[in-house]
């Protein structure tokens, strides 16, 4: 059973392609990371046309790649949202027409869970209960998947999401865009306690985060620095300002596990592609006796495998889409 | 020969299916920001009603603008797919000429005009030509002031068609052009497919990567998380 999965949400278009629900067959990404970074953000319009200039060649890439014709796929799996409207409906539109032509069913894929369930490829099908971390641009959750597949939100970010507060510091401190592996790479020659940059919500009782006070306080110091005609060591402010997310996010996390009583955690989503993040995770989970599951980094950022994996999934349990299928810019995770 | 339409650039949306010069089916949604939602069953109801399987449609042909971008891309996305994976030739046709077309039995010059939003308007003249209308130039984007003062120097007697005359009705009697009707407000799918056909005929056509939409306003570069708002969904 083949499955073919794209991905126009945000600013990658993606294609991938998956056999039986744990075989990556192909995938394939045409990111216009360099059509957004002038701007240091993605820009909606630019990125749904170059997925509309992306999408053909990318799925013609990925059936090479998997070695099959378009008619050999039994499914058709796109990601519906969230994510950019204009974006999302290039893929869908897309999808569709394909379906049409073969006579296919088509699957609508929420981003977010296949973010998740993409895990599958690597580590076999997942075995809830377990308690994911969500992070990207867009998105910074802690949920729930419970034993039967559904999903239930424990906490998020009250204001910036994690990735976009990477994007933002690194805008701030003259780095390139993406921020997040700027910083990562600009970290690991500093000192995660250089500065004590604050962990908000910390003892707020729940699994809410916030980062926004967190960027405020790295531009302060910076703006202090500045005036003080002291000459920062960005290796150390990258690293303090990472150090700190990546506390709170895993404090957060295994609390909630803890209290759960679930013994698996997973990290999801772009920002799961950050090294300090995966290295503090495999130490705090060791010593909790967690299990960790992690995507590897080229299925943490966004890609078409994880829409047909998690596109595979939904068709063995025979939830196809109609053909009115409507794009959701703010589809949550949980439900 | 059997021609799938797509026409889904203004705020009317349709499909047909047209062979030869007889329409076998279509549909049309005028209701705005529904063309994601409406093609592709639109598509299926065609095929059903005229009792013909995809693998009959020889070519498709969609409307590439100027237009609303993301109907646009709905339809070309959507053309290109189907015609990517049927291996079929595709036609683009300018939703302008399609209206002009609509409007050819005129003694008049015609002007196709229509809303682009943001106070501006898409607009391209045409003189008539046998079985046709012939564009005079290319076609652009401007204030219904530039439209208006085009119209009011252009030397001939004009016709406007196209959903500009129902939004700026007032500024544009204030010319000496006739005005259309509804009837004349929207490209019409049928109408694409015909007037694509002898291309089709003639294969002038292009593979389905080729189509492009006709933007004719560079990208609103407005940053993704400030229009979004936090939490509004996203991705990494
Ligand atoms: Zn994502």
């Amino acid at each position: 059973m083949l499955v073919l999965g794209i991905e126009t949400s945000c600013d990658e278009t993606a294609v991938g392609i998956v056999e039986d629900q744990l075989h990556l067959r192909a995938n394939v990404i045409a990111s216009q990371v360099d059509l957004h970074a002038r701007y240091g953000g993605v820009v909606p319009e630019v990125a749904a046309r170059a997925h509309l200039e992306q999408l053909l060649p990318t799925i013609d890439t990925a059936l090479v790649q998997a070695g099959v014709h378009l008619s050999d796929i039994d499914a058709i799996a796109v990601t519906a949202g969230p994510g950019l409207v204009g974006a999302l409906l290039v893929g869908v539109s897309a999808a569709k027409g394909l379906a049409l032509a073969h006579d296919r069913p088509l699957i609508g894929v929420n981003h977010l869970r296949a973010h998740v369930e993409v895990a599958q490829l690597e580590h076999g099908m997942l075995e809830p209960p377990l308690v994911a971390l969500v992070v990207s641009g867009g998105h910074t959750s802690i949920v729930a998947m419970g034993e039967d597949g559904t999903f239930r939100q424990l906490g998020a970010t009250i204001d910036d999401a994690a990735g976009e507060a990477f994007d933002k510091i690194a805008r701030f401190m003259g780095l390139g865009y993406p921020g997040g592996p700027e910083i990562d790479r600009l970290a690991r020659d500093g000192d995660p306690h250089a500065f004590a940059f604050p962990r908000a919500m910390r003892d707020s009782g729940n699994y809410d985060l916030s980062l926004s006070g967190l960027k405020t306080a790295v531009i302060r110091e910076l703006r202090r620095m500045d005036a003080a005609g002291e000459e920062p060591v960005l290796a150390d402010v990258a690293a303090s300002f990472q150090e700190a997310i990546v506390d709170v996010q895993v404090e957060k996390v295994l609390r909630a596990a803890s209290d759960e009583g679930y013994e698996q955690v997973l990290l999801a989503g772009g920002v799961a592609a950050n090294s300090r993040l995966r290295e503090r995770f495999a130490v705090a989970c060791g010593s909790n006796g967690q299990r960790l599951i992690v995507p590897s980094v080229g299925l943490c950022t966004d890609n078409g495998a994880m829409v047909a994996a998690s596109g595979a999934n939904l068709l063995v349990a025979g939830r196809h889409a109609d053909l009115d299928l409507a794009v959701d810019p703010n589809l949550p995770l949980a439900g | 020969m059997l021609v799938l339409g797509i026409e889904t650039s203004t705020a009317r949306s349709s499909v047909a299916l047209v062979e030869d010069d007889h329409i076998l089916a279509s549909a049309a949604l005028g209701v705005p920001r529904r063309h994601g939602e409406f093609l592709a069953p639109a598509i299926r109801f065609c095929l059903d009603q005229a009792g013909v399987g995809i693998d009959r449609v020889a070519g498709v042909t969609v409307g590439v603008g100027p237009g609303l971008y993301t109907g646009l891309r709905v339809g070309i996305a959507t053309a290109q797919a189907i015609a990517a994976a049927r291996q079929l030739p595709t036609v683009g046709l300018c939703g302008l000429d399609v209206l002009a077309f609509s409007a050819r039995y005129t003694e008049r010059r015609i002007c196709a005009a229509l809303d682009a939003r943001r106070g501006e308007v898409f607009w391209a003249f045409y003189r008539p030509s046998p079985g046709g209308v012939q564009r005079l130039d290319d076609p652009r984007v401007g204030s219904v002031d530039d439209l208006a003062a085009e119209i009011d120097a252009h030397g001939h007697e004009v016709l406007v068609v196209g959903d500009a005359v129902l939004r700026y009705a007032e500024r544009l009697s204030e010319t000496d052009a006739q005005l259309a009707g509804p009837d004349l407000a929207w490209p019409d799918a049928a109408d694409l497919a015909e007037l694509a056909l002898p291309r089709f005929h003639r294969e002038e056509t292009h593979p389905p990567e080729a189509l492009r939409p006709m933007y004719l306003r560079q990208a609103d570069a407005k940053i993704g998380w400030e229009t979004r708002g936090r939490l509004q969904g996203g991705a990494a």
